[in-house]
């Protein structure tokens, strides 16, 4: 019998949207052109060549490993591409995704990726031409909205503050900004280093809509254990616990 | 029966950052980028820069080469308020290098040898045939006291230091023994008696028996120029001198060796075990202090025994400024982000409001301190409990959300109350620890985040150790310390872990968590830094109010 991977628990809209990020069955929202995707990371001028090695690796040779035989490499390893990142902040005001979610999407759906999880900040490092398409697809899904959700290389403070007057997440670099046209416009890159052109990014989600396709537990959204004095908990609360009890019980094993 | 305590303790500290009619409950703001120049502190530190710009002849302190020239100051700038204290103070006023009371902290634990008397005085009564008695005890105090801060006994054309760098050096004696205690000049004892309360002074005489030690502080200006590895060597040296002073020995007889290998090695309790070589520093260092005997430094234990979270609030704050700021923040990595990490612990009265949230839950639902059974389970429904309360306040309150640097301050307060909470609930630490890691792992599951890169290493694999018998990772909570094989490098927990251990013995009423010496000889009156209120001391710190010791004015010319 086939496994069918379950990924997450739970029936809330919370569990399912979990669901769909670690499954990578998310939905496609908006066509971000791939220039000005590259042009946002940083790491290359659109259009240019890729920084990958020289000679190319077919020409240099490599030494016999049964690794390399037994996986096929991804185009940017195969091609001998620098390892580049991309890095994401997310809103805790019901951005869509959030960070080990993030992760989960990547090292389940992204092969030869290295993501990293943090508070304030999720990064995917990969080869160059690989990181691009999974950033763009990231970009383009139900997993960014781009008012709650920037590419920040550093200086990634925002993530837990208050949000903007208009509904943009706090970016001391003001990498974005909210154009008259209702449109998101991207106006530096990753680090800050302001671009040739602003980006349009396309429109922010409404709140109701962020509320919708978010993956954060909140007591003012879908809450994971009701409220103090309204315990209600969700299937992750009982899935947490049983982990934990069996992490410390088998901790005990003198064996 | 506990006193129940006010809810939402952090609101006032919130009131009096952003303002008393401000919405604290408000998701949106307006940011509006003043800049550095909204802060006092940080106006302070550009108008000095600018006058040690002639001096220096070079650049220096500009925060406008801060990001590409975007300055702090971006959002509010806010300042801290002391947890339990009215002090409000700067972020900067926190570091310890603004905060000379911090740094007093360290001072005192490292200037700190605990030195036997018996074996010395076996030695002279025994091999030497020395009359040992009360009054002999008193005079070899009086000279050890002339000695011990650097002036010379016995030998002629020394040289000596200045009292008054060195006036914070003391020795006093303590016993279990009352009838001697009551033989001792006041001047030169702890009198356990009159510093503890009568049941634990009863506990910890018993512990201590017919036992005599002496509290050596020497002198801060010494270890300050040297290290914590000198203290023993200083202290035994002066030691040996007045030994032959006092008891008219000869400087060179064999006996000497015995009085100095007593005072070095046989008959010395240092404030830390020694660390593997590659954090070598000598003993009497931070990275060996174990989380027991941060527990027992702390004082308040004695002076507030009926109030268990306010003792516990009390070592997470001496362990978060001491383990993350200055160990791990300075020594093991260098930078200035570590004190970020350990202001939330023990600033705006956030964990103070989780903790006594947690403690009034289990006291309902248990009966009272150290009443509940020690099992998992109680730390299951502890932690579940206040941990989710925790993270209802930071959704409800949007600016005590941001009030916190990140993530992973977030996570050591929500799962530090869960662990304090647990432990006072049973009295007993590795419960405790069972629900800070339990803490962890659900908040990670609620807002799919926790701390750095660092919290996936400790904390997620973190339960396996709870109750581990692996010989490097199985000890009780009082014996693990900043170098315990998983905790050796991750900021937001030391500081938390010695809190639990506390909250496990502040719960069950004990007179001291791991060592009664360690507990009697940070009673001395004598030390600097005031160990029974840690928090308001560095308050003062941070409010220029606090008057360190080992400064060396007094021999330079004036600013």
């Amino acid at each position: 019998m086939a496994y069918t991977p379950q990924f997450y628990p739970g029936s809330t809209s919370v569990g399912i949207n979990r669901r769909k990020h670690m499954s990578g069955n998310v939905e496609k929202l908006r066509d971000i052109p791939e220039a000005d995707v590259v042009a946002i990371m940083g790491h290359r001028a659109p259009g240019a060549d890729y920084s990958s090695t020289h000679p190319p690796l077919k020409e240099m040779g490599e030494p016999d490993c049964p690794i390399r035989q037994a996986v096929e490499p991804t185009p940017g390893a195969a091609a001998g591409d620098r390892v580049r990142y991309s890095q994401w902040t997310d809103s805790m005001y019901f951005a869509p995704s959030i960070p080990y979610f993030r992760s989960y999407w990547g090292a389940i759906n992204c092969k030869g990726c290295d993501p990293g999880t943090l508070s304030g900040r999720q990064i995917i490092e990969a080869r160059e031409r690989d990181i691009e398409k999974y950033t763009k697809t990231q970009y383009d899904s139900e997993m960014t909205d781009v008012a709650l959700c920037s590419m920040r290389g550093c200086t990634v403070h925002g993530h837990s503050l208050r949000l903007e007057e208009n509904g943009m997440q706090f970016d001391m670099l003001a990498r974005t900004e909210l154009g008259n046209d209702g449109n998101v416009l991207g106006v530096k890159d990753q680090v800050g280093i302001p671009l040739d052109k602003k980006v349009n990014l396309g429109k922010p989600m409404s709140e109701a809509e962020a509320k919708k396709r978010t993956t954060i537990f909140r007591f003012d959204g879908v809450p994971m254990s009701g409220t103090v004095g309204a315990r209600k908990p969700d299937e992750a609360v009982e899935m947490t616990h049983h982990m934990w009890e069996l992490r410390t019980k088998w901790g005990y094993r003198p064996e | 029966m506990a006193v129940k305590h006010t809810k939402k303790l952090f609101v006032k500290a919130l009131n009096k950052k952003f303002g008393k009619d401000f919405d604290l409950a408000s998701q949106k703001v307006e940011y509006k980028r003043l800049g550095p120049e909204q802060n006092a502190r940080k106006r302070e530190f550009m108008e000095y820069a600018k006058k040690l710009e002639g001096k220096r002849g070079m650049t220096g302190y500009n925060p406008y080469v801060h990001a590409g020239g975007i300055p702090l100051g971006q959002r509010q700038l806010v300042p801290y308020k002391l947890s339990s204290t009215e002090y409000v103070v700067e972020g900067d006023d926190l570091h310890f290098v603004n905060n000379p009371a911090m740094q007093q902290f360290w001072d005192d634990i490292r200037r700190t040898i605990v030195v036997g008397l018996d074996m010395a005085h076996e030695v002279l009564q025994k091999r030497l045939g020395k009359e040992v008695t009360p009054e002999t005890i008193n005079n070899y105090l009086e000279i050890l006291n002339h000695a011990m801060p650097g002036a010379a006994v016995v030998q002629e054309h020394m040289v000596e230091t200045h009292p008054g760098l060195v006036d914070d050096c003391n020795v006093r004696v303590f016993s279990g023994d009352d009838a001697l205690a009551d033989e001792i000049d006041d001047q030169y004892k702890i009198d356990i008696n009159k510093m503890f309360p009568a049941e634990q002074a009863e506990v910890l005489k018993a512990a201590i028996g017919k036992t005599t030690w002496q509290a050596i502080h020497v002198p801060t200006i010494v270890v300050r120029t040297c290290d914590g590895g000198t203290t023993s060597r200083w202290s035994a040296m002066q030691l040996c001198m007045t030994f032959i002073d006092a008891y008219n020995m000869c400087a060179g007889e064999a006996a000497v060796a015995d009085l100095a290998y007593a005072a070095k090695h046989a008959a010395v309790l240092q404030m830390s075990d020694m660390l593997p070589a590659r954090r070598a520093r000598g003993p009497n260092n931070p990275g060996g202090i174990s989380f027991g005997f941060m527990a027992d430094m702390v004082q308040t234990s004695r002076v507030k025994p009926q109030d268990p979270a306010y003792v516990s609030l009390n070592v997470v704050a001496a362990g978060s400024m001491f383990y993350d700021q200055i160990w791990l923040g300075s020594y093991m990595s260098g930078g200035v982000g570590f004190t970020q990490y350990a202001t939330a612990a023990y600033t705006n009265d956030v964990l103070d409001d989780f903790c006594y949230y947690g403690v009034d839950y289990a006291n309902d639902k248990y009966g009272g301190f150290a009443k509940a059974p020690a099992a998992i389970d109680v730390a299951k429904d502890c932690a579940t409990e206040v941990t989710l309360y925790g993270i209802e306040q930071y959704e409800a309150f949007p600016t005590l959300l941001e009030d916190h640097f990140g993530g992973s301050q977030r996570a050591a307060v929500l799962a530090a109350a869960s662990g304090i909470t647990s432990a006072i609930a049973t009295g007993h630490s590795q419960i405790g620890l069972a629900a800070w890691y339990l803490s962890m792992l659900l908040h990670k599951e609620a807002w799919g985040r926790l701390g750095f890169f660092g919290y996936d290493l400790q904390d997620q694999c973190g339960p396996t150790n709870v109750f581990s018998y692996q010989s490097d990772e199985g000890n009780p909570l009082e014996l693990r310390g900043a170098n315990y094989p998983n905790y050796a490098m991750n900021v937001g927990h030391q500081g938390e872990y010695a809190g639990i251990t506390s909250a496990a013995h502040a719960g069950r009423m004990d007179a001291f968590a791991v060592n009664p010496l360690i507990k009697v000889c940070f009673a001395n009156p004598g030390l600097v830094f005031d160990w029974t209120n840690i928090r308001d001391c560095f308050g003062k710190g941070g409010a220029r109010e606090f008057r360190a010791a080992g400064e060396r004015s007094l021999v330079m010319p004036a600013v």
